[in-house]
């Protein structure tokens, strides 16, 4: 334990993702070390993305304004939704150059495990974009591009079962990505192919 | 296939240690609790199925924040670096000459051995969790591809019991319909892994059959999978055709089980049916009598027991030589002494057979049986050569 300020820094920065109670030292007696206006630099950053950055209404990627740009470019095809599970997916797809649809962002994946179901994501608003409205009046296709593991496997074939039975075509990407990874990690020549490839499900 | 030099980091006792082998024949010897078996560990741990000792925690020497291990394989022509660093709580990572390699799959097809430890008895006569865990590493070894299955469907049973537990403080209707999704996965997972299983269980038979038989002098030894979601008929049918096998036929025979016990795990808050309880059962019918098969774990004397887990285990080896087309790494940990001198020949003579062998030993004496070789000596996690 260390005294009040350092330790309470120490705890902030192992909640982080990915970071265990050494790095959070390390990070802590780093920041210690940088000189007073680089580290209002970077509180600035965090306090400045909370404020300004939130959630478009419509498709729930992030956005510094109330609707997003792929919501709002009248270019994109509005027939077709793919749903992902993190913003940092569609960076991924957009860097394959195959798809010129809409998003949808789930906010996550079902995983009973972390005590998430489907109530705790983006879903009933994803239904409510389906029944068609103003910003997207006439989709014919949802593409579940959730993460190759079994959790996203398990929230496709969730909403398969919900979207199935309104004659919307539903489609996966085809097979071929890494298995057990995250979609933001493919490389964007498979993800482009499982694009291309994507299959039919549920129903 | 042979690791020509083994460095452990932070691993067990071991704070730093290097050891060289010999293709042949290593004999590791010391008195008790130095660490021999640490090193036989760390060269099972690189083929990626973690520790042949069964799941533990204390793999990381204590205070340390992970163990690193380091292999130069041999494998025909090739030289190939293989690393695996253990961080606890934060997953097992594997590289393959220097670069990371996309799973632990990698390293088992890379390295690939045989562990025959001193309370190999409790094959035979211990909980049917070591009998699963010693069929599932068998599917990995024969193929590196299949090192997915088994976590696929444990990471599904976690969820499914997650959902289950949960069921009771939730919602009703939204817990139904996230149950069947899980199901369907479970199913889908129970029933590959139990495909896996099977096909590799016909594969090992004929080859444990041989070695019983060589051992024992006569007398039979059969092997079966005992589940209580399979028909007989149909786990017998699997075991005669293997390449038969249909894996949507094992997911629906599950999800008719499933539905069946549904409510009782809805109550108490677990799944109930599937590969997770199954269990290898295996039979011995001793020569000249005629009670016909008997299960081993019940009836069989402490030779026959031994004689039985001894035939598993070169069955295993000679499948993975065939499988491979080169010997497996051939490691055993202290096993000499527990064997009487006709058992002691048998292994021996499979020893002096092996490609590469690793034999750890606290009385010099006892594997002097097994001939002579590279001798590396450990006295409290240092290492010397002999
Ligand atoms: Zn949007």
């Amino acid at each position: 334990m260390y005294a009040g300020p350092v330790q309470r820094l120490i705890d902030e920065l192992a909640r982080l993702p990915g970071v265990g109670p050494k790095s959070a030292q390390r990070v802590a007696f780093y920041l210690l070390k940088i000189p007073t206006a680089e580290a209002t630099r970077l509180s600035e950053a965090i306090v400045e993305v909370k404020e300004k950055v939130h959630l478009c209404r419509i498709c729930f990627n992030v956005s510094d304004e109330d609707v997003c740009e792929f919501c709002r470019d009248g270019r994109r095809d509005r027939s077709i939704i793919c749903v992902v599970q993190e913003p940092p997916d569609i960076v991924a797809i957009e860097r394959t150059r195959e798809y010129k649809g809409l998003f949808h962002v789930l906010q996550g994946a079902i995983s009973p495990i972390e005590g998430i179901g489907p109530e705790d994501l983006r879903i009933t608003e994803l239904l409510g974009r389906l029944q068609g409205n103003a910003s997207d009046p006439q989709v014919s296709e949802v593409i579940v591009a959730t993460n190759p593991n079994i959790e996203g496997e398990a929230t496709a074939m969730y909403l398969a079962r919900l979207i199935a039975p309104s004659g919307l075509k539903v489609t996966r990407l085809a097979s071929g990505l890494p298995v057990g990874g995250d979609l933001e990690y493919a490389d964007e020549v498979t993800l482009g192919r499982a694009l291309e490839g994507r299959r039919v499900i549920g129903g | 296939m042979r690791v020509d030099r083994l460095v452990l980091e932070d691993f067990r006792n071991y704070t730093r240690a290097r050891a060289e082998f010999d293709p042949g024949l290593n004999l590791i010897v010391g008195r008790n609790a130095q660490g021999k078996t640490n090193l036989l560990e760390g060269i099972y741990c690189l083929s990626g199925l973690g520790s042949p000792r069964g799941p533990d925690s204390s793999l990381v020497r204590e205070g340390a924040e992970r163990a690193l291990l380091h292999a130069e394989v041999a494998r025909g022509e090739r030289r190939i670096e293989a690393d695996l660093e253990i961080r606890p709580g934060r997953g097992t990572r594997a590289l393959i000459n220097k670069a990371p390699a996309p799973g632990l799959g990698s390293l088992s097809e890379l390295i690939v051995s045989v562990f025959f430890g001193p309370d190999e008895l409790s094959l035979i006569k211990g909980s049917p969790e070591g009998r699963r865990r010693f069929l599932d590493d068998l599917v990995v070894k024969v193929r590196p591809t299949r090192d997915g299955l088994r976590r696929e469907w444990e990471r599904t049973l976690k969820q499914r019991n997650a959902l289950l537990k949960s069921a009771p403080r939730a919602a009703g209707k939204q817990v139904l319909e996230t149950l069947e999704v899980w199901d369907e996965a479970l199913c889908r997972a129970g029933a590959a892994l139990t495909a896996a299983r099977l096909s590799v269980l016909a594969d090992l038979m004929p080859f444990v059959a041989k070695r019983y038989e060589g051992i024992a002098g006569g007398g039979e030894i059969h092997l079966t999978y005992d589940s209580s979601w399979l028909t007989g008929d149909l786990v017998m049918e699997s075991l005669a055709h293997p390449r038969g096998i249909d894996q949507s036929v094992l997911a629906s025979e599950l999800g008719e089980s499933i539905e069946k016990i549904r409510g009782k795990e809805l109550e108490r808050g677990m799944s109930l049916v599937g590969p997770q309880r199954d269990d290898v059962v295996i039979q011995l019918a001793s020569e000249g009598s005629d009670a016909g098969l008997l299960d081993a774990r019940l009836f069989a004397s402490q030779g026959e027991q031994r004689t039985s887990a001894l035939a598993l285990k070169l069955g295993e080896f000679d499948l993975l030589a065939e499988v491979l087309g080169e010997q497996p790494i051939l490691l055993l940990d202290d096993v000499f002494s527990e064997l009487d001198p006709s058992r002691r020949t048998w292994l021996s003579d499979a020893v002096r057979a092996a490609g590469q062998a690793v034999l750890t030993s606290a009385e010099p004496g006892a594997i002097e049986a097994a001939g002579s070789g590279n001798v590396i000596e450990v006295v409290s996690g240092q290492l010397r050569a002999g």
